[in-house]
């Protein structure tokens, strides 16, 4: 009789099966199991892999995560993740699972705007979703997109109408609850032309000794449309946290997504961005600043497919202690991509010894017209602007967090609305001037 | 007020500073002239703190503290002021943060409260008001973007709003206009009392047509060589430094 086998990889697989998505029209289901064939596929992801040589996911494969949904959630505890002073339509999803006591629905049919989870909007509107959900997800090789493919549990759905514009923005909180937790949101934006929308997406750790979060933000910007995306990292130590955000946008179209990896044990955030209507225009920026042991990688694409598009990045770091951050930046121009302007930026400070920072920018251009440019430093705070504040009075400890806040701030103001850059703010310095 | 004795200050192993006497008192204006090289901007480094610069020897005696014992900030909350040559542009920081911080890091060393905001922002005005400085300039970044003369006029600007006992002025005339050293002079002019006194370095006698030196001295080979009045800073500039260096070359021998 042979011996039986059973690999990491599997046996975690086995560990996510058990939901029941029968219910689901054919057309998702088909996702779901395309996602599955391919996880049988791929091999979970190790430092031998390129894009994996930094950030070591090994005792994620080993730990027996499983999804499960959260019992005797409480109202003021959910409450406490809401941001002061936003009025915004709430939906709250907990362990991935939806919360509809805690959100505030908008699905009136002649509105200007859907605003629900998307197992809801799966049976209520799959004319509307069918075309989105799963478009951008469909790389065969990526192991923790298709994980999030096969075993999402719900997340949220915004739909904006053509030259709409939602009056308030969405702020979407995720929040995970109990130990050995996998937690699945997916959250699909669709702006059709010419309108506005604003998405906020937090996620949050209520409490927990173990977490797996595998998210996903799939945004489609029609022609004319106008996206902004903050999405503010603030999970506990015990958290491993596998992001993955997609956008295509059309021709004339503003996206803006703004990363703010606050705090986890683990954060890995895979950005792409595909600019693929001429005259479009993408910005994304990242603050990171991290302390204790945190472990922050961010990798993003941007693929200017068409003519006179701009992309601006600028991602800026500030590492303390002995964590690290990683950030691997391409910027891919396409053959018939004349006049892109990209522009990519990455500046970085370390702030001890153990601190670590590893910084890939990459350009691939195929067109001959065209403007780019990308800048990496690596550096400490600048002795001369630290000596200029200490001899107009100020104490070396304020100068230093005067010139930190200067520093992550010029990414901070990124952020448009005032409330939610506070927000931002406020966790960075709290965690920052926490002892991890 | 201030008192330096015999000090000696060097950089990267370079000796810069050989044996520098002087004292100033209050209500007095010191002017320091010298050639490039001399040690000029070193002596106003090292009295306001900058750590790259060894002190090997000698003694800054300030209101009977020892000066040299002071990190940057004591320094600044004990009364010394330094207006930059080069002024730093901080990005990210606002001017009018960074002074509101600054007064009231100063006012804390000193033992006072912070100032309530109506107060800060009334004589927020009026200092701006004291070296033409425009509004906008508050809002913006510590001296990014500023032009040459803006920057000069934000030292001094500082300078005021600190209301420090020792302004030591490091070629702050340097590339001004007319006009904008016209301003900054008669800011300097209006701060000047009989509780204060100042150090004025520079390269030009022009500047001193403007703020009225009590003392001119020639700084030269880390030493001060010659100490006179206001002619002797027209003599400089008919003359220049030559015959000075003959005469202490002279003496040596």
């Amino acid at each position: 009789m042979a011996t039986l086998t059973i690999t990491d990889k599997e046996r975690f697989l086995i560990n996510q099966e058990g939901q029941d998505f029968s219910h689901e029209a054919k057309t998702f289901i088909k996702i779901r199991e395309l996602a599955l064939k391919n996880l049988k596929d791929i091999d979970f992801p190790t430092n031998k892999m390129e894009d994996w040589k930094y950030t070591n996911l090994k005792d994620v494969g080993k730990t027996e995560f499983r999804p499960q949904s959260a019992t005797n959630i409480i109202k003021e505890k959910v409450e406490s993740y809401k941001i002061k002073n936003v009025d915004a339509y709430v939906l709250v999803f907990v362990n991935g699972f939806f919360e509809s006591d805690f959100s505030n629905v908008v699905e009136d049919k002649d509105g200007d705007f859907i605003i629900t989870n998307l197992n809801n909007a799966k049976k209520k509107f799959i004319k509307l979703v069918e075309p989105h959900l799963g478009f951008q997800t469909r790389a065969k090789n990526q192991f923790f997109v298709n994980l999030n493919s096969a075993f999402s549990q719900d997340g949220a759905f915004v739909y904006v109408k053509s030259k709409a514009q939602l009056d308030k923005p969405v702020h979407v909180i995720n929040l995970v609850d109990g130990d050995l937790v996998a937690a699945y949101p997916r959250n699909l934006i669709v702006a059709e032309k010419f309108s506005e929308a604003q998405i906020v997406v937090t996620y949050e750790t209520i409490e927990s000794s173990s977490a797996l979060s595998n998210v996903i933000n799939e945004v489609f910007v029609a022609e004319g449309a106008h996206v902004s995306l903050d999405k503010i990292q603030n999970e506990n130590l015990n958290t491993f946290h596998v992001g993955a955000d997609f956008a295509v946008q059309g021709k004339d179209s503003v996206f803006s997504i703004n990363t703010i990896p606050v705090r986890a044990k683990l954060i890995r955030n895979n950005l792409s961005i595909v600019l693929d209507g001429p005259n479009s225009e993408a910005n994304l920026n990242g603050a990171i600043c991290l302390n204790g042991n945190i472990h922050v990688d961010n990798q993003t694409f941007v693929d200017h497919a068409k003519p006179n598009c701009q992309s601006n990045e600028l991602y800026k770091t500030v590492v303390n202690d002995k964590s690290t951050a990683i950030f691997n930046g391409k910027i891919y121009v396409n053959k018939i991509a004349q006049k892109t302007n990209a522009f990519q930026s990455n500046a970085n400070i370390l702030l001890s010894a153990d601190a670590k920072v590893n910084s890939k920018p990459q350009l691939e251009i195929y067109a001959d017209d065209v403007k780019c440019s990308h800048g990496c430093t690596i550096g400490q705070f600048d002795d001369e602007a630290l000596f200029y504040l200490r001899a107009r009075g100020i104490k070396e400890s304020t100068a230093q967090k005067v010139l930190l806040d200067a520093f992550i701030g010029e990414v901070l103001n990124k952020i448009k609305n005032v409330a939610v850059r506070e927000y931002a703010d406020k966790l960075i310095t709290e965690n920052f001037n926490s002892k991890a | 007020m201030l008192k330096i004795e015999s000090l000696e200050a060097e950089i990267d192993g370079k000796k810069i500073l050989n044996g520098l006497n002087l004292e100033v008192k209050a209500g007095e204006i010191h002017a320091i002239m010298g050639p490039n090289g001399s040690g000029k901007s070193t002596l106003a480094s090292v009295l306001a703190g900058r750590e790259e610069y060894e002190v090997t020897g000698g003694s800054v005696d300030f209101d009977g503290k020892d000066l040299l014992d002071l990190a940057p900030e004591e320094r600044a909350g004990e009364g010394v002021f330094l207006a930059f040559q080069y002024p730093v542009e901080i990005p990210g920081v606002s001017n009018i943060n960074f002074i509101k911080t600054a007064v009231n890091e100063v006012r804390e060393y000193r033992g006072l409260p912070n100032l309530e905001t109506k107060e800060f922002m009334s004589l927020l005005k009026e200092k701006q008001k004291l070296v033409e400085l425009s509004g906008k300039l508050a809002n913006r970044s510590v001296n990014e973007g500023f032009s040459g003369g803006e920057k000069k006029r934000n030292e001094i600007f500082q300078m005021a709003m600190l209301n420090p006992k020792l302004g030591v002025l490091d070629e702050t005339d340097s590339g001004l206009d007319i006009d904008a050293l016209r301003i900054v002079a008669s800011g300097v002019n209006e701060l000047k009392s009989k509780e204060n006194a100042f150090v004025v370095i520079t390269h030009y006698q022009r500047l001193l047509d403007y703020i009225v030196p009590d003392f001119v001295h020639v700084l030269y080979d880390g030493r001060i060589v010659k100490t006179g009045t206001k002619e002797l800073a027209l003599e400089l500039e008919e003359r220049g430094y030559d015959w000075i260096i003959k005469e202490i070359k002279e003496k040596t021998l």
